[in-house]
């Protein structure tokens, strides 16, 4: 094991450049939230000091996991997804919020958040995937058991989270050359299994009152979001001032903040922050390259695939290009579990980036 | 084996997504937004108001006192109904429930609200429900009803709810919709914490496009014990039956009031007010005979803060504390301990030479009489001495509003800010007070304007002084800390100081004990407390009988402590037109004093008539 002396930037070998991209995205965060306390009324209006009480913590999140070694780490595998598992079926014995059982609400005993497990259970099932198909165990037993844990979100019911675990768990046994027939067969069985639990999960959640329904379907939230996008141009309002639409976008600080990004920031708004993203994904498939380990090539390209499908439904979503899913924005939308989940993802990479550039 | 190659492949295939999504982006935002915004101005968006479910109010035992429950409801989209389909809908609605009238159903079709409330569906089949609902037109939406599981018990407390004067629309935002306000009580003092935010439904047209949840309001924790307020309220009646036996009156004896102050926080653990209502009669309108028989009763006002009354002898505390403070004491007489020689009467001369005798309640005279014996056998020529003694002094200069500067100090005159909306003031009258009336309301005092005469009044409680259960009991609470805060029933609310007094610890071990005496053998009060036996020696207490002008019977006051060694409440009892503090008023507190202590409860029993 390496042990690291501690600099200004923490531990020495830190990728400078995935720390910075890191404050840059959390402070787009802070930005875009500070731009709309003007513009939307707040339930709470707290929102904006949440997010950076989150993100300070992400901060802390991501030395803390860097501190972890690779070996520390894959014997923590395991219990890791047994524990995020044991999370995800005790979510069945909770009171639904707003209809689904998602969160632990851990406002009961003092704490003022909402625990989201399946925003720790991707990371999981990443490491996992990536341990037993680098050790090349048979690729059944895997296959099972991301099979069992996408049936306990899709019942959640959370369908987005369901497409984007199924999707990573797919990209990662394609990256490891196994036939082109076997990955075509788990692309199928994957699809097959999407619409069983699909039927299954909307008759079980059959409502009497078509009003709550309505969600299921209707574009309307979608509709106002590409006009809030519109409503940009090319520099933002924020910037111009002049054009002030009152657009009505539901949720508009957590899964749909991007219309609001883009409503203020415009069209080169857009351009960075994808860029900045791009740039990301970019860096990570130069350390993959890099690594001669094949469980860090398989775990980056987990967090690849997940970050990167993530941000791509989301903004499928947010154009109205596809259905309502319910899937936030990587560091930019609002909610605890999501950023410091996040955090993670950039604390593992930036431990595997360390230990391939020993500078001891 | 990690495959490098097909890695880049799916990066390429994400990257061309990223591409296709900025070009989206762009596209989408250098697109003629004038046409965008037609589109949005053209939306025409429309919104109906659900009400929000209203915060649950709790006794001290988190027993609930009023609850907030959904219903399903049958609603009508307005703009769904043509001509073509409104007596498709007429007839469902008239063969699916024969209880509607021929007018209700009308009325239904007559709304102009975007829906329209049909009926509720509690106790409608599934089936039905589900058949009903294949029509486009009929939407189930929940609404929160309001109750009141103890109904009348806790009805002056809690209030009441209903639909929102215009007055109130303009006050109050969240008035929107079909919300109702809380009218009376805590729903009306907390109506902002209680009321939650109104969900929406959104129409564009005649198209229901989307639906934003009520959110519920904020519980409120209350002080109030129910179990007390039961045995109050018990205690309370059977003191109102007492009085109408046993004495003669031209009004029918119904009205009283009860309070249990708690004297170390100020939180009231029980009030009661009668004749009293059923809350729940609101919830989905009261009609106009029931809202009529019950005002006449004047069954909707809180005597406990709006009743005002002439306090009569419960009053006297306030020259009792004025003496020991200022040492101002019947002429010749020094000290708590000299006596002077009562004689059943007083007769004293005004400065125009007239000449005018004050009978005591006690023609044949108390005897010798010092400050202690003069609470415990309610002497009032004790303290018409002391009235004498002030007049004398201060005469017709400043200073001689002495006794009335004591009694605003205790809170007289004034309201405690108790948080129960429609508090009374009373009135301290003093000779400013009676210059004002004599130039603005002549009826109301004589020409010569204030008197001596007057202050003779106002140190026994009587004449133009009126005052609320709820001041009596907050002034002798302040007496005993202190400080004189606003009584309150939320748990959660602020302590609001009004202003703090300075009394020495000896003076209120001195009142308590002194208070104490009128409960002990020998005290007016001692009949109604006997039966506590020995643990009467640990309770206090002061009576007042005070006269009522006209025909009206006096008014029956009693101010309990529940322990002189360890005093934890204060009750004060009023029975309006009860005859006799001794004989009615002592005894139901009594009887209130035997639950708090957690006594066996005895029925209450006529007193002695004393005053």
């Amino acid at each position: 094991m390496i042990n690291r002396r501690i600099t200004i930037l923490g531990p020495e070998g830190t990728n400078i450049y995935i720390l910075i991209q890191f404050f840059l995205l959390n402070f787009i965060s802070w930005f875009t939230l500070f731009t709309s306390i003007e513009n939307i009324e707040f339930r709470s209006s707290d929102v904006l000091s949440r997010q950076i009480i989150f993100t300070l913590a992400g901060l802390a999140v991501f030395f803390i996991t860097t501190y972890f070694s690779i070996e520390t780490l894959y014997k923590l595998i395991n219990p890791f997804l047994v524990a995020s598992i044991l999370l995800l079926v005790g979510l069945r014995f909770t009171e639904p919020i707003l209809g689904v059982r998602r969160w632990f609400d851990l406002s009961n005993i003092g704490i003022p958040f909402f625990l989201q497990p399946s925003e720790f259970i991707k990371i999981a099932i990443v490491l996992f995937l990536a341990k037993t198909i680098s050790s090349k165990q048979n690729i059944f037993v895997s296959l099972s058991v991301s099979l069992t844990v996408l049936i306990f979100i899709f019942i959640q019911p959370d369908l987005g989270t369901a497409i984007l675990i199924g999707t990573t768990i797919f990209f990662m046994f394609f990256v490891s050359k196994i036939k082109i027939r076997l990955a075509s067969l788990i692309l199928i069985l994957l699809v097959v299994i999407f619409f069983i639990f699909l039927e299954l999960g909307l008759l079980g959640q059959y409502q009497l009152n078509r009003i709550t329904d309505f969600f299921s379907g209707e574009d309307f939230s979608q509709q106002q979001s590409r006009i809030s996008i519109s409503s940009g141009g090319i520099f933002g309002n924020y910037f111009a001032q002049s054009l002030n639409y009152d657009v009505f976008v539901p949720v508009q600080t957590t899964d749909f903040i991007f219309s609001l990004y883009a409503k203020n920031f415009g069209f080169v708004g857009s351009l960075i922050l994808l860029f900045l993203w791009i740039l990301f994904f970019y860096r990570v498939a130069l350390i993959i390259k890099s690594t001669d380990l094949d469980f860090e090539k398989y775990a980056l390209s987990g967090f690849v695939f997940l970050l990167s499908v993530q941000i791509i439904i989301n903004l499928l979503t947010v154009l109205g290009l596809v259905p309502l899913t319910g899937m936030a924005f990587p560091l930019l939308s609002l909610g605890g579990s999501s950023i410091l989940s996040t955090s993670i993802i950039f604390g593992l990479i930036n431990r595997v980036f360390i230990e391939n550039n020993v500078v001891l | 084996m990690f495959s490098f190659k097909r890695l880049i492949i799916v990066l390429t295939g994400f990257f061309c997504i990223f591409i296709f999504i900025l070009y989206e982006i762009f596209s989408l935002q250098t697109t003629d937004i004038s046409e965008l915004t037609e589109t949005l101005e053209d939306q025409n968006l429309e919104i109906f108001y659900i009400p929000a479910p209203r915060g649950e109010i709790y006794d001290i035992n988190n027993e609930v006192i009023a609850s907030s429950n959904l219903e399903s409801y049958l609603f009508i989209n307005n703009k769904k109904i043509s001509i073509e389909n409104i007596d498709t809908y007429k007839q469902l609605i008239v063969y699916n429930f024969p209880v509607l009238t021929d007018d209700e159903v009308v009325k239904i079709f007559n709304q102009k609200e975007l829906l329209s409330k049909v009926i509720s569906l509690e106790n409608v089949a599934f089936e039905t429900r589900r058949k009903l609902l294949s029509y486009e037109a009929f939407e189930v939406i929940e609404l929160p009803i309001r109750e009141y599981p103890y109904g009348p018990l806790t009805a002056h407390i809690v209030g009441y709810i209903g639909k929102p004067s215009n007055e109130e629309m303009n006050l109050n935002e969240k008035v929107i919709g079909n919300n109702l306000i809380g009218k009376t009580g805590l729903e009306k003092t907390y109506e902002n914490e209680l009321s939650g935010i109104p969900g929406q439904i959104i129409f564009d047209n005649n198209e229901i496009i989307n639906y934003l949840p009520p959110q519920s309001g904020s519980n409120i924790y209350t002080s109030i014990d129910i179990q007390l307020q039961e045995v109050v309220k018990d205690s309370l009646i059977q003191g109102l039956e007492l009085a109408n036996k046993n004495f003669v009156s031209n009004n029918p004896i119904e009205r009283g009031a009860s309070i249990v102050l708690n004297i170390e926080t100020g939180e009231i653990n029980a009030m009661v007010s009668l004749p009293d209502f059923d809350p729940n009669l609101f919830v989905s309108g009261i009609s106009e005979f029931d809202y009529k028989v019950l005002s006449r009763k004047q069954a909707f006002n809180n005597f406990a803060i709006q009743g005002l009354y002439p306090p009569g002898s419960v009053f006297k505390v306030v020259a009792y504390w004025l003496a020991s403070s200022e040492s101002i004491f019947p002429e010749d007489i020094s000290n708590r301990n000299d006596h002077i020689n009562c004689e059943g009467n007083l007769s004293f001369g005004f400065d125009d030479g007239s000449k005018q005798i004050y009978n005591d309640w006690k023609l044949s005279g108390h005897g010798k009489v010092n400050l202690t014996s003069a609470i415990t056998q309610s002497c009032n020529v004790y303290f018409w001495d002391i009235a004498l003694t002030i007049w004398r002094n201060f005469g017709n200069e400043e200073g001689e509003s002495i006794l009335q500067d004591y009694a605003r100090e205790l809170g007289f005159g004034k309201i405690t800010n108790i948080d129960l909306p429609y508090e009374s003031a009373g009135i301290v009258p003093d000779r400013d007070l009676f210059e004002y009336w004599r130039i603005n309301q002549p009826d109301r005092v004589r020409p010569e304007g204030w008197l001596g005469g007057d202050l003779m009044n106002l140190i026994i409680g009587q004449g133009a002084i009126t005052t609320t259960p709820i001041q009596v009991a907050n002034s002798y609470r302040t007496l005993i800390t202190g400080k004189n805060i606003a009584p309150y029933l939320n748990k959660n609310a602020t302590v609001e100081v009004n202003n703090l007094i300075n009394v020495s610890d000896e003076f209120v071990s001195f009142l308590l004990k002194d208070l104490n005496t009128v409960t002990s053998n020998g005290g007016t009060a001692y009949k109604a407390f006997s039966i506590l036996g020995k643990v009467a020696d640990d309770t206090g207490g002061k009576t007042g009988t005070a006269q009522n002008p006209g025909d009206r019977n006096n008014t029956s006051w009693f101010v309990g402590i529940d322990s002189i060694s360890n005093p934890k409440h204060i009750i004060v009892t009023v029975i309006d037109e009860g005859g006799s503090g001794s004989a009615i008023a002592a005894p139901v507190t009594r009887r209130i004093i035997q639950s708090l202590r957690g006594l066996e409860l005895t029925s209450v029993e006529f007193g002695e008539v004393t005053e």
